[in-house]
């Protein structure tokens, strides 16, 4: 009994996040989220609880999430307004966000969307690791440029890419100062080759042509889950959530995001380019891991490069 | 249509042009032919394998195309500044040069927006860009701009061809005939009487005003593509005019060589004479000064200032590894040797001119590529990629091939065009000297000097090896688990009014627990030896599934109050049997809110039922409560009960939703006696949530700011206002020639 619940125990503290809401997969919000989506409703009902304990029933088919339609993801999530905060004192380069980010939206290697940097911004300053998802700016120069329409920004703060509409002209990614957007240069081999219904919510399968980017993760937004980026980072540098509702969690620790952000000094990456980004970034200060802790893992060549852009010498 | 002698001189001489057509004519477009037809399967290729052909990658996303985009744009400026420009002013020694110029126009023109095309990902959707297009976009201005100025182009050199077509009418060719009835038809039924002409000049003046204007404003479009990213070297205010200025730069040049070339070609020595080639060379030279004193000014201000991302940019033009031989070329090569040619009397002659503006026009290649490159090569945020291909552009055969078919493709069109239209107007309007005398003073010299134009050898391409990462299915089915242990964990929540049993049903698999799906749990109350089924539920997608209990089994005693459940996994197929169990007391939990002035309190209540169903509190628990938020639950507060009660105070800053609506879970969570229990109450304490300001024209919206429309909508009904009237007036003479011809045939 003891064991077990020390392991409930340990359970319990991952569970805060998905909490009892996890297994659970209603939810009154949700429900109506997915009211007017094509639905396999199978007539057969079963008993979820809501986030707050509420015990309902549900359609089966409601368990497995079709994507929304094209119409509903360029409108955004009513009344939500999502941000990131990436804490720069956790971050090691484990990047385990990046391998969680491409097994679950089914990504072929090489495209990521989560990029990894060694910053040093002046001379005699200190390294320290800098993760980079796209931004989602709120003043975003990509979607300004784009001649179809294909990138969008929604009501919830999301920046979306249509990669069904796209013509891949390639000049959002031009524009977009944070080198956050990928393009599929040829037919991607993806690792999983299921026929998944797109979206522009589930951004997968991406598609040749067109231009590819880290969605923040509506689909899972939807379902009550968090973005895999948060959930396989080891060491929660990855806080995800809803400025509306001021709150961000890391998988483990659910914190007021004001508060995180007022106590921690928090930024926001070249802010001074007017984007807006909806991302911001802990100081890397009383860091967790010495920077060369980094370096664990990377090949020579790569370790040489992140020296190299670091201008590090040793 | 009446013609003096000088004008059926001209004709004699033009007829030739059109009917000749030499062996060397023909070798020549045999080897256009084929160079094209190496680009058309460079295209093939490219179409059929994806831009991974190219040497374009996430970084420098646009390559050579981008760079003869701009090229082929710019040298279109010829006909459209020059010949207008030159007509408008009514300088005498235009004749014989305009129809060249006018035909470089039309024809890069129709060849330089071909290349934005190559560099589109997918050629299939683009009937988007009229479904879905968005005029805030630089690309829609493009598309609109090059299509309205093109158009102005065609009606341009068509309206200075209706003369000649007359006359050619009038006089038709003896070879390949079947060229007389297009020059029947696009004669417009030309009479040369006062009304026709008068009209034909009008909108030939008319078409001219519009066309320059028009002609800066497609180049200005195509610098703010680059001007309004937020790239260095590139976003720069001087980045339109500065396009214009080299543009008219390389276009002059263009039409330099292109005149030269012909000259050779169909002997026009006794036309195209040394003044022609001085005084366009002395365009030239001001317009290379110009763009020499922009390029000083854009690179002075950026090295002056020296922001980091400037400077990175700099750097790359200035690196002897990287782009310094090019942007020698490219800046003081390209600008000051055409200069030095022209202006030193003794270096100046047509061969030597000529030679210049190659330079000219080359540089102006290179400037582009050194416009484009290295700045795509310096994003503000490091390129940290090991395939070098990401780091460093360059091009591979498939753009070279189309780079060159696209240049062999200018010079075929140039060529069949002057097999079909005179090269140089047959009738001239305007004044025009007798240079014959001053021709003979002209001491034509051979070039001698072959230019060589050193290529940066083409790249091979380098196949990417994607390696394919399996992904750990998650749901495994049970047929691939062999004798693989399992892990049940039941756990008890009592929540409001509701007692409720979850399982959790895992596999080990590789050392890690992996949930199983679609596995028939059930879940027993166990009171002393007796089992009793409260139900069978089926695992869903995480492995949890969950039965409620029902209040009965609470009603009875239980054992000395507690209440034992367990869930039972049987072993199937390959899986092991699993079980859990649980035991717990039965509490009641409550929760009330108050409020005393501005501080909002949150209760809650804990009571067991006493044996005599007295309710008894229950004392020195932990609660925590709690508001969910859309992925969990954000705590508030934290409070030990004190004779069955906890308090904590309600922070007022918190969000509720768009009414202020929040809810409050107070739970009891993992107790060893009572299991999780957990009561939730919804109270109007919340921040209201701002209602949304939806921004319905901006930058970033569907629909663009009302400014924009109407500039546009005022700048194309100006311009197509224009057009409709010259085709307009063209219908007119045609209408009067048809009267006149009446006459005509009776007599």
């Amino acid at each position: 009994m003891k064991d077990k619940s020390a392991s409930r125990r340990k359970f319990l503290k991952l569970g805060v996040a998905a909490g009892a809401g996890a297994l659970i997969v209603g939810g009154s919000k949700m429900l109506s989220a997915f009211s007017e989506t094509e639905s396999r409703e199978t007539g057969e009902k079963i008993k979820v609880l809501t986030q707050d304990g509420k015990l309902v029933e549900v359609d089966k088919g409601h368990t497995c999430c079709e994507p929304v339609s094209n119409q509903e993801a360029r409108q955004g999530m009513p009344g939500k307004k999502m941000v990131m905060v990436i804490d720069l004192a956790k971050c090691r380069n484990a990047r385990k966000c990046l391998e969680g980010c491409q097994s679950m939206h089914n990504l072929p290697a090489h495209m990521d969307w989560i990029k990894f940097y060694l910053m040093r911004d002046g001379q005699d300053t200190a390294p320290y690791w800098f993760p980079k998802p796209c931004l989602h700016c709120n003043n975003p120069p990509c979607v300004k440029v784009c001649p179809v329409g294909a990138t969008f920004k929604r009501t919830d703060g999301i920046v979306l890419v249509d990669n069904e509409r796209c013509i891949g002209c390639k000049f959002c990614m031009a524009a977009c100062p944070y080198s956050s957007r990928v393009f599929n240069w040829e037919e991607p081999k993806l690792p999983n080759p299921t026929k998944e219904r797109y979206s522009p919510e589930t951004s997968a399968p991406p598609k040749i042509g067109t231009v590819s980017k880290c969605d923040f993760c509506p689909d899972m937004v939807r379902k009550g889950e968090l973005p895999s980026c948060v959930t396989s980072c080891p060491n929660g540098v990855y806080w995800y959530g809803d400025k509306n509702q001021d709150s961000v969690t890391n998988g483990t620790e659910t914190v007021r995001f004001s508060e995180l952000i007022h106590d921690r000094a928090a930024y926001r990456f070249m802010e001074e380019l007017g984007t807006e980004p909806s991302v911001y970034y802990l100081p890397p200060v009383d860091r967790a891991f010495d920077y060369k802790v980094g370096f664990e893992g990377l090949s020579e060549e790569e370790t040489a490069l992140y020296k190299k852009e670091a201008r590090l010498t040793e | 249509m009446k013609v003096d002698e000088k004008t059926m001189r001209n004709l004699d001489f033009s007829r030739r042009q059109l009917e000749s057509i030499s062996k060397k004519g023909i070798a020549f477009i045999v080897a256009m032919l084929l160079i094209i037809s190496v680009g058309v399967y460079a295209l093939y290729v490219q179409i059929t394998q994806g831009h991974g052909v190219t040497g374009m990658r996430d970084n420098v996303v646009w390559g050579l195309y981008i760079v003869n985009f701009i090229f082929f744009i710019g040298i279109s400026y010829a006909g459209a500044l020059i010949s207008g420009i030159l007509h408008l002013l009514r300088v005498p020694w235009r004749s014989p040069i305009i129809r060249m110029a006018e035909m470089i126009t039309v024809i890069s023109t129709m060849i330089g927006p071909t290349y934005i095309l190559l560099c589109i990902g997918r050629l299939d959707r683009l009937p988007n860009l009229l479904l879905h297009g968005r005029i805030q976009s630089p690309i829609i201005w493009d598309v609109i701009a090059i299509t309205t100025y093109l158009s102005g182009s065609i009606l341009f050199l068509y309206l200075a061809m209706i003369r000649d077509a007359a006359l050619l009418r009038d006089n038709p060719v003896t070879r390949a005939k079947w060229r007389n009835p297009i020059y029947r038809f696009i004669s417009a039924r030309y009479q040369d009487t006062t009304k026709q002409k008068e009209l034909l000049n009008m909108v030939t003046d008319l078409l001219s005003i519009v066309i320059i204007p028009l002609a800066i404003l497609v180049h200005s479009v195509l610098a703010w593509i680059f001007g309004m990213t937020l790239r260095p070297g590139w976003h720069s205010t001087i980045f339109a005019p500065y396009f214009v200025v080299a543009a008219v730069y390389s276009g002059t040049g263009v039409l330099i060589v292109v005149m030269w070339v012909f000259r050779k070609i169909y002997h026009l020595e006794s036309y195209i004479t040394k003044i022609h080639f001085n005084y366009l060379a002395l365009i030239m030279i001001v317009l290379g000064a110009l763009y020499g004193y922009f390029t000083f000014s854009e690179y002075l201000t950026s090295w002056y200032g020296s922001i980091k991302w400037d400077m990175e940019v700099l750097f790359r033009l200035f690196s002897p590894k990287e782009y310094y031989g090019a942007f020698i070329f490219a800046v003081f090569i390209g600008v000051l040797l055409p200069i030095i040619i022209v202006t030193v009397p003794r270096l100046r002659n047509i061969n030597t001119i000529a030679f210049a503006a190659l330079i000219a026009v080359l540089a102006l290649w290179v400037k582009r590529y050194l416009i484009i490159i290295p700045t795509l090569e310096s994003p503000l945020l490091p390129v940290h990629d090991l395939r070098p291909e990401y780091a460093h552009y360059s091009p591979t055969w498939v753009e070279w091939a189309l780079t060159v078919a696209g240049v062999a493709l200018f010079l075929l069109l140039f060529y069949l065009f002057s097999k079909f239209i005179p090269i140089m107007p047959v009738v001239r309007t305007g004044e025009e000297k007798d240079y014959s005398r001053l021709r003979k003073l002209v001491f034509e010299k051979q070039m001698k000097k072959i230019i060589q134009v050193r290529k940066k050898s083409d790249s091979i391409a380098i196949a990417i090896i994607l390696v394919v990462t399996g992904l750990v299915a998650t749901g495994a089915k049970a047929q691939d688990e062999t004798g693989t242990k399992t892990s049940l964990r039941l756990e008890y929540l009592n929540t409001d009014a509701t007692r409720v049993l979850t399982a959790k049903l895992s596999a080990k698999k590789e050392g890690k627990f992996v949930p199983l799906e679609g596995m028939k749990i059930k879940f027993y109350y166990v009171s002393g030896k007796e089992k009793k089924l409260i139900g069978t539920e089926e695992t869903g997608a995480k492995g949890k599934c969950l039965v409620e209990i029902p209040a009965d089994i609470f009603a009875s005693e239980g054992n000395k109050g507690a209440y034992n459940f367990e869930a039972a996994f049987a072993a199937s197929r390959n899986l092991m049997n699993a079980s859990s169990s649980v035991g717990v007391r039965n509490v009641n939990m409550e929760l009330k809110f108050s409020k005393k002035d501005t501080v909002k309190f949150v209760n809650c209540k804990l009571w067991e039922r006493g044996k005599d169903g007295t309710p008894v509190p229950v004392s020195d628990l932990k609660v925590q409560f709690y508001v969910p938020r859309t992925f969990s639950l954000l705590k508030v507060g934290e409070a030990t009960l004190a004779e069955g009660e906890a308090t904590i105070d309600f922070p007022v800053t918190l969000p509720g939703d768009s009414i202020g609506d929040l809810t409050v879970i107070a739970k009891i969570e993992d107790n060893e006696t009572y299991g999780n229990v957990q009561a939730s109450g919804t109270i109007n304490w919340g921040k209201p949530l701002p209602p949304e300001v939806p921004v319905r024209r901006g930058l970033g919206d569907t629909n663009a700011p009302l400014w924009m429309v109407y500039t546009l909508i005022v700048l194309l009904s100006l311009v197509w206002f224009h057009y409709m009237y010259v085709v307009f007036t063209v219908f007119r003479i045609r209408y009067l020639g048809r009267k006149n011809a009446k006459p005509e045939s009776v007599s």
